[in-house]
């Protein structure tokens, strides 16, 4: 089953874009629930991403893309 | 809220910049490990870094920038909030809150998080004689922002931000930063940022009109006897929440 994985739309207020300031797992790699594996920046303000199931993680948006929230970037296949 | 706990830190601590980062992911990791719902920290640096986040190891150039930092006595550290690169040193003292935010409310934003910050910083500012500090940004500045403490449209304070999921639930750790120069010539800071431009190839420099210190603006201030007033403003507000 593949799954996406979205900027959360509760992250911040506002239409303001983030950029992906980092990947922390790569493509490809197997991510347990909960595991940190990105950082999206918006306004000097890092936000975390953590995987929100176990799987091998597809990566939609490489690093300093920029993204709304709600954005996919990236898949899990559990 | 919950009572003052025991990570309620009031008094300066002097730390080395990388002991000083670390005392800050200390704060925000005891938000998300539910043990604390507030924490706050001042620290001063007793060395000096050229402190940014991580993906400006990704320049081409970084190698060698570091390198032409290191032999200028500014080694380069990284840190978990946004934004560019920003001086650590004995002139700056460092003012971080952490705090846990509830999904859904005003304070699950980051523009409430840099009012929570900034705006008692302002009414310090006033308390001390300072008619003209608000926050805004502060172009030509570097590390500039919309949220900056500002003298006379001029940056005093620098602020970032770090956000984290708390664990087990979908509240969220919030930590604010503030740098602030409180002595010392901003030329001097601003040239090392500027140097760091330089030597990884990025036009872009910044300006020292643009900054200000807090002795310029109040010469003769003794910044450590006044500073616990700031805390007590920062602390008062999470006990009156």
């Amino acid at each position: 089953m593949t799954t996406d994985i979205a900027v959360p739309q509760d992250l911040w207020e506002g239409d303001t874009e983030g950029v992906i300031t980092s990947w922390l797992v790569n493509d490809g790699a197997e991510v347990a629930q909960g595991d940190l594996i990105a950082e999206v920046m918006v306004e000097k303000a890092q936000y975390e991403i953590e995987a929100p199931l176990s799987g091998k993680l597809g990566i939609v948006k490489e690093e300093d893309e920029v993204v709304e929230k709600g954005s996919v970037i990236a898949t899990l296949e559990s | 809220m919950t009572a003052l706990s025991p990570g309620l830190d009031r008094a300066l601590q002097r730390l080395s910049v990388e002991q000083g980062l670390a005392a800050e992911e200390a704060r925000l990791d005891a938000i998300c490990q539910g043990e604390s719902e507030f924490e706050l920290l001042a620290w001063q640096p007793m060395d000096r870094a050229l402190v940014m986040p991580r993906r400006h190891e990704r320049n081409e150039g970084f190698p060698e920038a570091r390198h032409t930092l290191r032999k200028l006595g500014w080694p380069i550290l990284f840190r978990a909030t946004g934004g560019t690169p920003v001086p650590q040193c004995a002139e700056v003292i460092n003012v971080t809150l952490a705090l846990r935010c509830r999904v859904g409310s005003s304070a699950a934003h980051l523009e409430w998080g840099y009012h929570r910050l900034g705006n008692p910083w302002c009414e310090w500012l006033a308390a001390l004689g300072v008619s003209d500090a608000d926050l805004g940004s502060a172009p030509g500045a570097y590390c500039d922002g919309r949220f900056n403490v500002r003298i006379g449209g001029r940056k005093l304070v620098g602020t970032a931000q770090r956000w984290r999921r708390v664990r087990g639930c979908r509240d969220m750790a919030l930590l604010v930063h503030g740098a602030m120069q409180v002595d010392g010539d901003p030329a001097e800071l601003v040239g090392i940022v500027n140097a760091f431009q330089e030597a990884v190839g990025d036009p872009q420099r910044f300006l020292p009109g643009s900054h200000v210190a807090l002795t310029q603006a109040l010469p003769g201030l003794e910044v450590e006897s006044v500073l616990p007033d700031l805390l007590h403003r920062l602390a008062d507000r999470e006990e009156a929440a």
